[in-house]
């Protein structure tokens, strides 16, 4: 097995037990924060196992999978988790109604524009030759969701993380919740660099900065939603539990 | 109940924690940079400023 096949199975790997452990969470809890969160991150561990399964063989289908899920949806759906756990509001509701449409718009696009089979190459990272697979056309118009629906992942997800780690810190509690929204951030923030590393012609930062983010974000969840000793007796409501 | 008379409750950071003294707020300053830096260029590609 080569680097690029072990890097995003192990991604594909943690995501997996990373999404089962928060929609177990979620049938406890009903909490839809926590249904977001898990549709997102399994939209992450689709777009890993895609570039594992692009590295073995040629699928038009799994290809528009890992553009759909790995490089269009999943960030926006994750920050729409953070942004119903920082937001208690009716039109938050409207958010995730308008996040719900534009995806299936994103869907539809994606569905609908020519892919060039012949423009694959076995052997090279899909990450380092998807812009010879969809045409320029094509590709500047599906660019126009990438980059609305990345970059307001990155403002929801690492905003809400940052916001709520400050919070806690300015008030000298839960230093579980500071260390493990401090881990959220940096994991988002490694995959949305390399994201925007791809983007430039740099492809092969890409799963390296998947991986990152898979074990940052799955552990400063685990940080942070860890109940401390004074906790444990009433537990409290906060960011990122 | 007062946030304040509920933090009391709560686990509290170490005292003169090198940590949590002066490591997490210049890592949260400069997570907010890079954050700002990103959304920036996500904004240069969406206007046309930077070419793919």
């Amino acid at each position: 097995m080569s680097i690029n096949q072990i890097l995003p199975f192990i991604s594909t790997a943690i995501m997996l037990g990373f999404t089962v452990y928060v929609f177990q969470r979620y049938f406890v809890r009903r909490a839809p924060h926590f249904l977001f969160w898990g549709i997102g991150l399994a939209m992450f561990g689709a777009g890993s196992f895609s570039e594992v399964y692009l590295s073995l063989a040629w699928s038009r289908t799994v290809f528009v999978i890992w553009y759909l899920f790995g490089a269009i949806l999943n960030p926006a759906w994750i920050g729409q988790g953070t942004l119903y756990l920082l937001v208690r509001r009716q039109w938050v509701h409207l958010v995730a109604g308008a996040l719900i449409l534009a995806s299936l718009v994103s869907a539809g696009l994606m569905l609908s524009i020519p892919i060039d089979d012949q423009g694959f190459h076995l052997g090279t990272p899909i990450s380092q030759q998807y812009k010879a697979i969809i045409p320029a056309a094509s590709f500047n118009l599906i660019l126009i969701p990438t980059i609305i629906f990345g970059t307001v992942g990155l403002v929801l997800l690492v905003g809400g993380a940052l916001y709520s780690a400050f919070l806690f810190w300015r008030k000298r509690v839960l230093p579980n919740r500071v260390v493990g929204n401090v881990l959220i951030a940096v994991g988002a923030l490694s995959v949305a660099t390399a994201s925007e590393l791809t983007h430039l012609g740099y492809g092969q930062f890409l799963y390296l900065g998947e991986l990152l983010a898979a074990i940052l974000m799955f552990i400063g969840f685990l940080t942070a939603a860890r109940p401390q000793p004074e906790e444990a007796a009433k537990p409290v409501p906060a960011a990122a539990d | 109940m007062p946030d304040d008379l509920h933090a009391k409750k709560k686990s509290h950071m170490p005292e003169n924690s090198l940590v949590y003294e002066k490591v997490i707020p210049v890592v949260l300053i400069l997570m907010g940079v890079l954050t700002i830096a990103l959304i920036l260029f996500a904004l240069g590609i969406l206007l046309g400023v930077i070419r793919l």
